[in-house]
């Protein structure tokens, strides 16, 4: 049972707390989650692009369902507050990620902002937008544990191969 | 120390008032009503330099001691830290600005990047040609909330779409293409 309740102290909550309230980070969300669909690619703080990253994937699951489901048009006309994007979202990128399971969005941290907050940001883009390709580091380069062992595998079967 | 203090102190007290009656009354004519004096009683104890207002026995004994009252009580350090605690205290680990092992070359620019993190001169020049291409898109568009239904794709100096770019919105960019954007 629990004899203290630490109200200040905060270790282990999962949930950000965004804006002024609960309405507040809802409507922020939905701001961020409609230029999302917008643009395809856009820079924010990381803690609000890795919240509305959620929302954005189970809303482009919902569209998937299709154009004449109800729940998936009440659930895209309260996310989107620009009602053209709501076609853009049915024809567009319901089509465009129809043979994809899921994961839609990626998300990449940016160097710190300019201004005087140094804020962490993130760019947060849908996979499959027309913009050139943010240049990502590689991950699989010669160096790893993986490649070196199939590297020297490799050089050991040519051996006993050749002579 | 504190009661040492306190016995001398309704005696000056009754003495310093008197003496302030007298300079009020005549002696000083220039300074009259409750206008402050050039000089004040002063105290050789640490102490407020004007006492407060003579109060009555009945109130001698107020619950919560206001501020003139509980200046004696304020905290203040007893000696003077030594350069040794000083130096313990400055120089311990949480205070000193951590190293950064985690920076690296950016291999296809040179430039220093986080491990982590996306390389800015990279970043920067990817953000730069999107936002033509966003300029090139708002002129197509004209008005606001003209978002087209049909995908979108890029088409540089002296290309043509193919059979795959069939139904597609067509933005061109009257330049080179450059050499990290691919065609697909």
């Amino acid at each position: 049972m629990r004899l203290s309740v630490a109200a200040a102290i905060s270790h282990g909550r999962v949930h950000r707390r965004l804006g002024l309230g609960p309405r507040s980070r809802l409507d922020l969300l939905r701001n961020l989650v409609t230029a999302l669909v917008r643009h395809e690619r856009i820079e924010a703080p990381w803690a609000r692009a890795d919240e509305m990253r959620g929302y954005a994937e189970r809303l482009i699951e919902y569209a998937k369902l299709g154009d004449t489901n109800e729940r998936a048009m009440r659930m895209a006309n309260f996310w989107l507050t620009e009602k053209d994007l709501i076609h853009k979202l049915f024809k567009v990128l319901a089509p465009r990620f129809q043979p994809h399971p899921g994961s839609y969005t990626r998300m990449l941290q940016i160097p710190n902002r300019n201004g005087i907050d140094r804020a962490k940001m993130a760019v947060i883009e849908l996979k499959g937008n027309p913009f050139p390709p943010l240049i990502r580091p590689n991950r699989n380069t010669e160096k790893t544990l993986l490649n070196q062992l199939l590297k020297g595998y490799r050089e050991d079967m040519q051996q006993a191969a050749a002579p | 120390a504190l009661a040492v203090v306190f016995s001398p102190l309704p005696r000056l007290r009754g003495l310093l008032q008197r003496c302030w009656g007298r300079l009020e009354r005549g002696l000083l004519p220039g300074f009259s009503g409750g206008q402050s004096p050039p000089w004040g009683p002063a105290l050789a104890v640490q102490a407020p330099a004007f006492l407060p207002q003579p109060v009555n026995d009945t109130c001698e004994s107020n619950g919560a001691p206001s501020l003139l009252d509980s200046i004696f009580w304020m905290a203040a350090p007893k000696s003077r830290r030594t350069i040794e605690v000083n130096r313990c205290r400055r120089r311990n680990p949480h205070k000193l600005i951590k190293v950064k092992r985690n920076i690296d070359v950016c291999p296809e620019c040179g430039n220093l990047k986080q491990k982590h993190v996306l390389c800015g001169y990279c970043y920067a020049k990817v953000k730069a040609e999107t936002r033509l291409i966003r300029l090139e898109i708002r002129k197509k568009e004209g008005g606001p909330f003209n978002a087209p239904t049909v995908e979108t794709v890029i088409l540089y100096d002296g290309e043509k779409p193919t059979e795959k770019d069939e139904g597609k919105r067509i933005i061109e960019r009257p330049r080179k293409r450059p050499s990290w954007f691919v065609q697909n």
